[in-house]
């Protein structure tokens, strides 16, 4: 009998690859520092997803209920892998909690954390209670309680989108495309405007990244169905005039500056490496690539390796990650890792 | 602080003041020249439903600002303030005041439809430089051009009788523009035809001339012809929240 595989993270990357190993008769532990499974989509209560427009809490509810039921998965809340020693098919594992595990193979999805938005005070987030940011505005729809301003609880009759919060900015040591947010902000933009029709949605934009199939169902499709409007500015600040925000920058396109009132400014933030990367690269011994993520060594003839041997990675662990995306890691990612658990003397013999 | 852009500043923006002091310091003549803000501080958001609901207007929405309209136009060539780009960037996020300061460049639209065929989100930019003209015009922002003169001179005709005399809309034209019917190169045509011309033609020109024939059984086609018009008219006057016909 070989020994479990441990994956380190309950998110849809783990989720995935817990899925398909338990379906090839491979036993799994799950560890989960938080106190429930599902990763930033359930924690961070999102509301329909890209590209199903499936409620989250159904479609990664739904992975999570599959996995909970599967008697090959153990699945650990509420604890952090402390201690992690060994070599590929003998690992183990001290959790925080005191509990030893021994894992044939690792896989880290350990995710991503959202930007937090006060490292960019000119853009009001923390000041003003009406600057929220894409994932406020998530729970706002998925709770039910709509969208409404935070401050006097109005519904707010003009929106701002501001994309590229926490991605693509050297000044704040972020310079990299969060992937997700364009899309993200084109499916909040409708929603919005499907549940307040007088509401005008702006996107201020640098580019639009909706790559892709997501090209028509979101960028054209807000544009021509919903009449979002999408300004090429990147916003100097955000500030008040007592009232409502005022959303200052330059419209590029006619080269003329703006200075426009808006009930509501919402941050398209993007996705940091997790805030725990550097303890886990000490304990799991992973490198981190130049931006914080766990680095992945090759790209073409193994998915999902770190430098360290039967220590596989997948999600956003390594970068900035769809859901889908993440699940396709995940399942490469378990692919790999069942294969050094069951052919663990291959390696050696190479 | 210097000033990168000089080309965006409009003469009308300069401000001296003969004799002015502020805290104590003077700050009149040359030497002191303002220049006032070019800030936009709103957007009026029905100017896109307005241009989309006259004919050809209907896709302004879709535009993504490419450029490739500007890019293929046969008048930008010419003339680069002619820029239907920046139009329909300035109707799509409602800055009126700076599209109604172009209103005499943007009838100038020759409608070679280059544009139609270069735009990757089917805009139609040629019926929204059509329908833009046409909103300058009901608003009030310009006068008939005198195309627009000679169409409708034609399509009265049209309308009423269900056929074309084409002498009858010269006249018209001419009348109608406040020009002499005797144009040189008129009366060359019309001598020449006169000239050269079989009898029997030029007789049946002039009865028709005379009796202006109408097309058998039109009194129907014109009823229903005029009701459309007058359906569109009310539709386009009621878009652009404008009073019921008659009242401008």
């Amino acid at each position: 009998m070989t020994k479990p595989v441990l994956i380190v993270g309950g998110g849809p990357a783990g989720l995935s690859a817990a899925h398909a190993l338990a379906s090839a008769g491979q036993k799994v532990v799950m560890v989960e520092k938080e106190d429930r499974l599902g990763g930033a989509p359930i924690l961070s209560g999102y509301a329909k997803l890209v590209p199903s427009h499936e409620w989250a809490k159904d479609a990664i509810g739904g992975m999570v209920s599959r996995v909970e039921g599967n008697d090959l998965v153990e699945v650990h809340l509420g604890t952090i892998v402390d201690k992690f020693d060994g070599n590929p098919g003998d690992f183990k594992a001290t959790l925080k909690n005191g509990k030893a595990i021994e894992a044939g193979a690792t896989i880290l999805t350990t995710g991503f954390t959202h930007f937090d938005s006060v490292n960019k005070p000119e853009w009001g987030f923390g000041t003003y209670p009406d600057v929220v940011t894409t994932t406020q505005v998530e729970q706002m729809l998925s709770s039910g309680a709509g969208v409404k301003c935070p401050s006097d609880g109005r519904e707010p009759d003009r929106v701002a989108i501001l994309l590229c919060v926490g991605s693509r900015d050297r000044q704040i040591g972020r310079e990299w495309c969060s992937k997700i947010c364009c899309t993200v902000s084109a499916n909040i933009a409708m929603e919005i405007r499907e549940s307040l029709p007088n509401c005008n949605v702006y996107i201020y934009y640098m580019d639009i990244r909706t790559f892709g199939l997501y090209e028509g169902d979101y960028y054209w499709a807000s544009q021509e169905e919903y009449k979002v409007k999408y300004i090429k500015a990147r916003i100097a600040e955000v500030t008040s005039d007592g009232k409502r925000l005022l959303v200052k920058g330059e419209d590029t396109l006619v080269k003329r500056p703006i200075s426009i009132p808006f009930d509501m400014v919402v941050h398209a933030i993007g996705m940091d490496p997790n805030v725990d990367n550097m303890t886990i690269s000490a304990v799991f011994g992973v490198d981190l690539n130049k931006y914080g993520y766990v680095n992945k060594t090759s790209t073409y003839a193994h998915l999902a390796e770190t430098n360290r041997p039967g220590v596989f990675v997948a999600g956003s662990a390594t970068g900035p990650e769809t859901i889908d995306d993440s699940i396709a890691q995940g399942q490469a990612a378990a692919m790999a890792a069942l294969n050094m658990v069951r052919n663990p003397v291959l390696e050696a013999a190479e | 602080m210097p000033i990168h852009e000089k080309s965006l500043i409009r003469p009308e923006n300069l401000v001296e003041h003969d004799e002015l002091v502020i805290d104590g310091v003077d700050v009149s003549g040359h030497w002191s020249t303002f220049i006032e803000t070019r800030a936009i501080s709103d957007y009026n958001e029905d100017l896109q439903d307005e241009i989309g609901a006259l004919g050809g207007g209907e896709n302004i929405h879709r535009c993504w600002q490419c450029g490739s309209c500007t890019n293929a136009c046969t008048v930008n060539a010419i003339n680069p303030d002619f820029n239907p780009r920046y139009w329909i960037y300035l109707i799509r996020l409602g800055m009126e005041s700076e599209l109604v300061r172009d209103k005499d460049i943007i009838w100038q639209c020759v409608s070679c439809n280059k544009c139609t065929y270069a735009c990757p989100r089917d805009v139609n930019p040629e019926g929204v430089m059509k329908a833009t003209a046409h909103w300058l015009e009901m608003k009030g922002h310009t006068e008939k051009k005198p195309s627009m003169i000679f169409d409708e001179a034609f399509s009265e005709q049209v309308f009423d009788t269900g056929k074309i005399e084409d002498g009858l809309v010269l006249r018209q034209f001419f009348q109608r523009t406040g020009q002499p019917l005797t144009q040189p190169w008129l009366v060359t045509l019309v001598t020449g035809l006169i000239k050269r011309f079989p009898v029997f033609y030029l007789m049946r020109l002039g009865l028709a001339t005379v009796f202006r024939p109408r097309t058998k059984g039109w009194s129907r086609a014109k009823a229903a012809i005029n009701e459309y018009v007058e359906e569109v008219e009310a539709a386009n006057r009621k878009a652009l929240k404008l009073d019921a016909k008659g009242a401008e």
